[in-house]
């Protein structure tokens, strides 16, 4: 769940737009650099965009009764990279707020920090470590999706504390708290948007593999290896 | 399953002929004003006066707005809880100290505290539902190409804003396909299903973009969009509006100072 419009105060919500706003100027400086490489991308852009938010749109099922959103970030950075997947995310936030009424245009910029950028870069980090080791590519996938979604909350818990900080004991036990609100009942969440991500990864990997091969996503021969098992 | 698309009311509303600029105004300075106001009554009465405007004027039906609300509450009142239990100051309610560095009390202060911020997310909610009921995207597409935005984002923009309806249409007929061969039947049948159901719809969507490079390429895509658009004039009643909301709103802010509920 975003952090909605009015939420923050307006000095916090500045602040995390003057956070975002670098991060989104080197994630546009890559993306030029991907469209002039590569005039074919726009188009696979523009689907995987399209894919976050009708993922995100969709309610998970889930074992607590409450709903969930999967934020779908984890798979387009390990696509994608960290940098592109944070324009993506700040497109798709936009089209949240004004499509759904999900998050808000104040907040944005705190939600494209924790979205967009934490949770991708998180993700990313993990499938990088992984990715040339002997660990299985189903696994990786899992663990990138699964942290990058557990750390989209986890910041927002941060976001949250550092506005509101508690009288007694200030920042830390306010974030204590934020985070068993909200990071606490988001682990099995992710658990499960990690399951299913690695789902639709292993039908991508039967289905159609040549996508992963062109991305270089995992090496070639793990990838048909796999197919061969699937 | 999937939430019904506010571009679709947007696209027909009754405020879609006024400038974009006008509406834009409306929202983000009431959006503005919401955050700068210290007291909870600004951003009450900016809540009131945005809901009428957009039942009235806009037309939109009154169940689906109020429906608009619930998620975003529920969000709001656990983490207005939240802040109320660990702010003070004032009168004590209730406490509790668990260990010296933690402690959760409601006091007159913090109930006064939440409260205001609970009408700050209501007033700013309000104003995200006025642009998002009344502005279709495709007049938003020409605002952000006058005001600079890199052509690059605006392309992938409208690519991603163009892919979201197809998409939108196949996953409704799969996940309909689904449920008539009860998909959805167990937990662990719905989480296999919904795996499906999203891996099919990525590589669907893999294929359209495929598919529109195809045919961009055959009518001479050169790599960049051409956005035709024109904004409507603005007009004297519309403007006169705006002005009146926005000077009242910021009367409203500076005259209700810092009041609290308590």
């Amino acid at each position: 769940m975003h952090v909605m419009e009015g939420f923050l105060p307006l000095q916090w919500a500045v602040f995390w737009w003057v956070v975002a706003l670098p991060c989104l100027g080197y994630g546009v400086y890559q993306l030029k650099k991907v469209l002039e490489a590569d005039r074919e991308a726009l188009p696979l852009l523009g689907v995987v965009g399209g894919f976050i938010f009708i993922l995100s749109s969709l309610k998970l099922p889930s074992v607590t009764g409450s709903c969930s959103h999967p934020t779908g970030t984890g798979l387009s950075a390990v696509c994608f990279g960290p940098w592109i997947t944070s324009v993506v995310c700040a497109i798709v936030l936009l089209f949240q707020s004004l499509f759904l009424a999900h998050g808000g245009l104040s907040t944005l910029g705190a939600n494209l920090v924790s979205m967009g950028i934490v949770g991708p870069l998180i993700g990313w980090g993990i499938y990088r470590l992984l990715r040339n080791t002997k660990v299985n590519m189903y696994l990786t996938v899992f663990l990138a999706v699964a942290l990058a979604d557990i750390f989209t909350y986890v910041t927002t818990s941060l976001e949250l504390a550092l506005a509101y900080p508690a009288e007694v004991g200030g920042f830390v036990s306010s974030l204590v708290l934020f985070l068993g609100i909200f990071a606490l009942t988001q682990v099995p969440l992710a658990v499960i948007e990690g399951i299913i991500l690695t789902l639709v990864f292993k039908y991508i990997v039967a289905l159609k593999p040549d996508i992963l091969v062109r991305l270089n996503v995992f090496p070639e021969e793990k990838i048909r290896a796999a197919q061969s098992e699937a | 399953m999937y939430e019904e698309l506010l571009e679709d009311i947007a696209q027909t509303n009754g405020l879609r002929e006024v400038n974009t600029y006008l509406k834009l105004a409306t929202g983000l300075g009431a959006i503005l004003l919401c955050l700068l106001s210290r007291s909870f009554v600004a951003p009450l009465y900016i809540a009131a006066v945005l809901t009428i405007a957009i039942l009235f004027l806009a037309r939109v039906d009154p169940k689906t707005y109020g429906e608009l609300f619930i998620i975003p509450l529920w969000f709001g009142i656990m983490s207005v809880v939240a802040i109320i239990l660990v702010s003070g100051g004032g009168e004590v309610y209730w406490s509790w100290n668990p260990a010296s560095w933690f402690s959760l009390s409601v006091t007159s202060v913090s109930i006064s505290e939440g409260f205001f911020i609970f009408c700050r997310v209501i007033g700013g909610m309000s104003a995200l539902m006025f642009i998002a009921l009344t502005t279709p995207m495709t007049d938003l597409f020409v605002v952000m190409k006058q005001c600079r935005i890199p052509e690059a984002v605006i392309d992938l923009a409208m690519m991603i804003y163009r892919s979201i309806f197809i998409l939108m249409n196949q996953l409704v007929q799969t996940y309909q396909a689904q449920v008539m061969r009860l998909g959805y039947g167990s937990f662990r049948e719905s989480i296999r299903s919904f795996a499906i159901l999203c891996g099919s719809v990525f590589i669907a969507s893999w294929e359209a973009g495929e598919d529109f490079i195809r045919a961009m390429d055959a009518r001479c895509y050169s790599g960049k969009f051409v956005v035709l658009g024109e904004n409507r004039p603005i007009e004297a009643v519309p403007a006169l509006a705006l002005a009146a909301f926005l000077i009242t709103s910021s009367l409203v802010v500076v005259i209700s100072g810092s009041t609290t509920l308590l």
